[in-house]
């Protein structure tokens, strides 16, 4: 019934609106902006996995979302070379801090390739040996979430550090060029607003295409129940560590393409609440659906710009209630609270179509 | 009448001298400086500077200091300091008078009142940049003998440093009239250092033995000094037997320097331990009662810290200054309450209706705490202080230079004491035992007819009213403000994670081991690293004990 509405959002996002910006009708900002909250979404769509299908909330996306921004920010910081303000071939914070050679774990992100699929393996490494210990003790729940927060609240402490040579506090910055493309040309913006937006195209489909599968019925079973599907003889924790390779993996993904978008990366990403505001991108679009984090992550961020500009002050407020709110009043987010009326009203003529069940927690 | 009066003090003062210094002690003749000073010719101003400088004669303070503020005068060629200068109704400007040695009084007219005379009548007598050069070391090393305690200990130590031994007469003159016992020591390590250096090799070995028994480590580079061979390979301490009582006095200090180390972690570390408790006792309380992590639990310390901070205030009004330390011990109960009663409202509104739902209450009360830290930072901005009570402030020395501060032991105390009540209210009182059969077995619990729901709203003020207790704890170590419940709360919910649930012991041990871990790491790594460090701990930890160090025992897991 719905074939035609993925190509129509794939035409009005990833070809009209470019086009438009292209005529000037729409504004660079506004297209960089969106380009942004589709590398969020992207992040989202990670969390939607673990925490959405598989029941597990990770508080560290924010973490693996830095790991890729990171990473290819050294890669463009790199090729900056002379261009910095002090001219030296060394990106500009070390020469601040008075370094005189380039650390060794720097070098590999010279190239672009090497860069590329570090911001994308060293998350996924840290995801399969933290995720691996923590689940073969079968960390559950509650404490699950304690533990991936803390490993955030150490890391972000250690990237605020001066010698760890990553920026401290200022993070990276100054970014000139990306693949040879100026990051300062509107054409370059255009095409990195459509690699993001093509990206999360793609990464929605692939997600379908798992949790449609058979390893997607058993995700939701580790979510409803865990002891049952363990007592069946499935390894559980395989697939838990599984899938939270694949978040981080889209963590990352989404901190990669948001970096030479915003031109900075800095700690302040990926801070505590960074990873929690995460979750509730996902919680208010709709868990356990893979359009609600999508429309979550970019609902939330509009909301943010437009509440920051409007009435500055009130942002914390407001996301204060929105946690409290979307927990208390619609646990399923905009998409549940969209089924939940075409239910009730339209229950006779529709057949039973509901997002995949989000079964009240057991207490097993 | 006064010129009399001037030399019986100073047969007195020449007397103290004799009896109570070395022969080293430099005799000038009094009168003669007195008429050099008074004579008002800048080169013998200088001349008399300089001798009374090196006579490093004490009775000459105020005048010296008189000298060097262009506040000595001449009035019928005797030497008067002014006080603080006034105008009277003609215009003319007064000031009241003193005597300019051997001690500063005030001089009395007839009728037994201050002397209060017109500045015209007096004579200034003049000081230039180069008297008041010379001046200024003698001012700092009489400053042994200034009443205010720091400039006291600072004027010791400079002169142990750089005093030579003809400051040992001097340092013993001090070291007599001082009544602060920390003082004396240091005076006597000073002392020590200079007596090194003496002659004689008798009062060497002496002075070797004596910085032995004052256990003050700050010597030991000096003491270094004086046996190894320096740059061009001379050793300063040629005499064998001195030189291994120095040897051994080395050697005890750097015993006693480990045995400090020792102490001074273990205090850290124990206070660091007893706060971590303190922050997680109620988080444990409720997390074992209703299974929920509340990430507002240091919000509600805020809210305890913020409270004090009223009440302070009110009391700054209220009480009159004499009793203003009140306000510490009111607003403990204060705190409780107002912290307890928020969290029995955030119960009942929210709390109450996530029960079985502990993922997604995790992030309903981080909720809460955004809206509380942005709640006190519109109402209260961005710093307030409280003020340490009088009685809290210093510390229990145990040897000179490591002091265990009066607050953080108070607040081990706390901890100790609010533990002690917890653990009574759990095992002793009827409420105890509801809550702990709750925490056992919710449904069999409900059936015996315990009112679970009530139950569960009562451990949750129980929880976030310790939590108001911490914050009011917490005043004492830290500015209130808005995020003051970040610093120690994901350390807290690692204790209770580690701790395991239910188990009041489970938190203890946790938090003093994560406390105590933290400050051993410490000197080896940086804060930060040493945190990452025991996190990696915690989790091999966990790979052992899943469910902590005191899992729950039975079925209903």
């Amino acid at each position: 019934m719905t074939y035609y509405r993925p190509i129509i959002v794939f035409l009005l996002f990833g070809i009209v609106a470019p086009v438009l910006n292209e005529m000037g009708l729409l504004s660079d900002t506004t297209l960089n902006l969106w380009g942004r909250y589709f590398c969020f979404a992207i992040a989202a769509l990670g969390i939607d996995l673990i925490w959405g299908y598989t029941g597990i909330l990770s508080l560290c996306q924010a973490f693996f979302f830095c790991l890729g921004g990171y990473a290819i920010g050294m890669h463009m910081l790199l090729k900056t070379g002379t261009k910095g303000v002090y001219g030296s071939a060394l990106p500009d914070f070390m020469v601040w801090n008075r370094v005189e050679q380039l650390p060794l774990f720097w070098e590999p992100f010279h190239t672009f390739t090497f860069a590329f699929i570090l911001s994308l393996m060293i998350p996924a490494v840290i995801a399969l040996i933290f995720g691996f210990l923590a689940f073969r003790s079968r960390l559950q729940g509650v404490y699950f979430a304690i533990i991936t927060q803390a490993l955030a609240l150490g890391v972000w402490l250690i990237f605020l550090r001066n010698e760890t040579m990553l920026g401290g506090t200022n993070g990276l910055t100054d970014f000139k060029t990306l693949l040879g493309f100026e990051l300062a040309d509107p054409a370059s913006k255009r095409g990195l607003y459509i690699i993001a937006f093509v990206t999360l195209f793609v990464s929605y489909f692939l997600c379908q295409f798992m949790v449609k599968s058979k390893l997607g019925r058993v995700l939701i079973a580790v979510r409803d129940s865990e002891h049952r599907l363990r007592f069946i003889g499935y390894r559980v924790a395989s697939y838990k560590v599984f899938i939270f390779v694949i978040a981080s993996i889209l963590g990352a993904l989404g901190g990669l393409l948001y970096v030479p978008q915003t031109g900075i990366i800095t700690p302040g990403r990926m801070d505590v609440q960074a990873s929690i505001e995460m979750v509730v991108w996902v919680a208010v679009g709709g868990r356990g659906t893979l359009i609600g984090p999508i429309i979550g992550a970019v609902l939330v961020n509009l909301l943010y710009s437009f509440l920051t500009g409007a009435f500055p002050g009130t942002w914390l407020y407001f996301l204060g209630f929105l946690f409290i709110g979307v927990v208390l009043f619609f646990p399923d987010g905009l998409i549940g609270l969209r089924y939940r009326i075409k239910i009730s009203s339209l229950k006779r003529f529709l057949p039973r179509r509901t997002p995949a069940p989000v079964a009240a927690e057991s207490q097993d | 009448m006064k010129i009399k009066r001037h030399d019986f003090l100073r047969s007195i003062c020449a007397l103290v001298l004799i009896l109570g210094a070395s022969p080293i002690q430099a005799q000038i003749d009094h009168q003669l400086q007195l008429g050099r000073i008074a004579s008002n010719n800048r080169d013998s101003i200088t001349t008399a500077v300089g001798a009374i400088s090196d006579a490093k004669d004490v009775a000459y303070y105020a005048l010296m200091v008189a000298l060097f503020n262009g506040e000595l005068y001449l009035k019928n060629n005797e030497l008067v300091i002014i006080g603080d200068m006034q105008e009277d109704d003609y215009g003319d400007t007064l000031a009241p008078l003193y005597t300019a040695y051997p001690k500063r009084h005030p001089i009395l007219n007839d009728e037994g009142k201050p002397l209060i005379a017109p500045l015209i009548d007096l004579e200034e007598i003049d000081s230039n940049r180069r008297i008041r050069a010379l001046i200024q070391p003698y001012l700092t090393q009489m400053e042994i003998f200034h009443p205010d305690s720091g400039k006291r200990r600072v004027a010791v130590e400079t002169l142990g440093n750089r005093g030579g031994l003809g400051a040992v007469p001097m340092l013993r003159d001090a070291l007599e009239k001082e009544t602060d016992s920390g003082i004396q020591s240091l005076i006597r390590v000073a002392l020590g250092k200079l007596e090194l250096t003496h002659p004689d090799p008798e009062v060497r070995l002496n002075a070797a033995k004596a910085l032995g028994e004052l256990n003050n480590t700050f010597v030991l580079s000096f003491l270094h000094a004086r046996v190894e061979p320096d740059a061009s390979g001379n050793i300063a301490e040629l005499d064998p037997a001195v030189q291994s009582e120095i040897r051994d006095t080395i050697q005890w200090l750097e015993t006693f320097n480990q045995i400090m180390v020792v102490i001074q972690t273990a205090f850290v570390g124990l206070s660091l331990g007893s706060i971590l408790i303190l922050v997680a006792l109620g988080l444990a309380v409720i997390y074992g009662q209703i299974g929920i992590i509340n990430m507002a639990h240091g919000e509600f310390m805020m809210v305890g810290a913020y409270f004090t901070f009223i009440v302070q205030n009110i009391c700054l009004i209220v009480l009159p200054v004499a009793y203003i330390d009140l306000f510490f011990p009111l607003s403990l109960p204060v705190a409780f309450l107002t912290a307890g009663g928020m969290g029995l409202l955030v119960e009942s509104l929210i709390i109450r209706r996530l029960y079985n739902r502990p993922l997604e209450s995790l992030l309903a009360t981080w909720g809460i705490s955004l809206i509380l830290v942005q709640l006190a930072r519109t109402i209260f901005g961005d710093l307030t202080a409280v003020k340490l009570p009088q009685i809290l402030s210093g510390g229990f020395e145990v040897a000179p230079q490591v002091l265990l501060p009066y607050n953080r032991l108070f607040i081990i105390g706390l901890t100790v004491i609010i533990l002690i009540g917890l653990i009574a209210f759990f095992y002793k009182t009827r409420f105890g035992l509801r809550l702990r059969a709750v925490t056992q077995n919710r449904g069999m619990s409900a059936c015996m007819g315990i009112p679970t729901r009530r139950v569960d709203a009562i451990a949750f003020f129980m929880g976030t009213g310790i939590a108001g207790i911490a914050g009011w704890a917490m005043t004492l170590i830290g500015n209130v403000v808005p995020n003051m419940g970040q610093t120690y709360i994901v350390d807290a919910f690692l204790v209770v994670v580690v701790g395991g649930v239910g188990k009041i012991l489970g938190t203890i041990v946790a938090g003093l081991g994560i406390g105590i871990s933290n400050k051993v790491i410490e000197p080896f790594a940086e804060a930060v690293y040493a945190k990452v460090l025991i996190l990696g701990l915690i989790i091999l930890f966990l790979q052992l004990r899943p469910t902590g160090i005191f899992p729950a025992k039975g079925r209903d897991e």
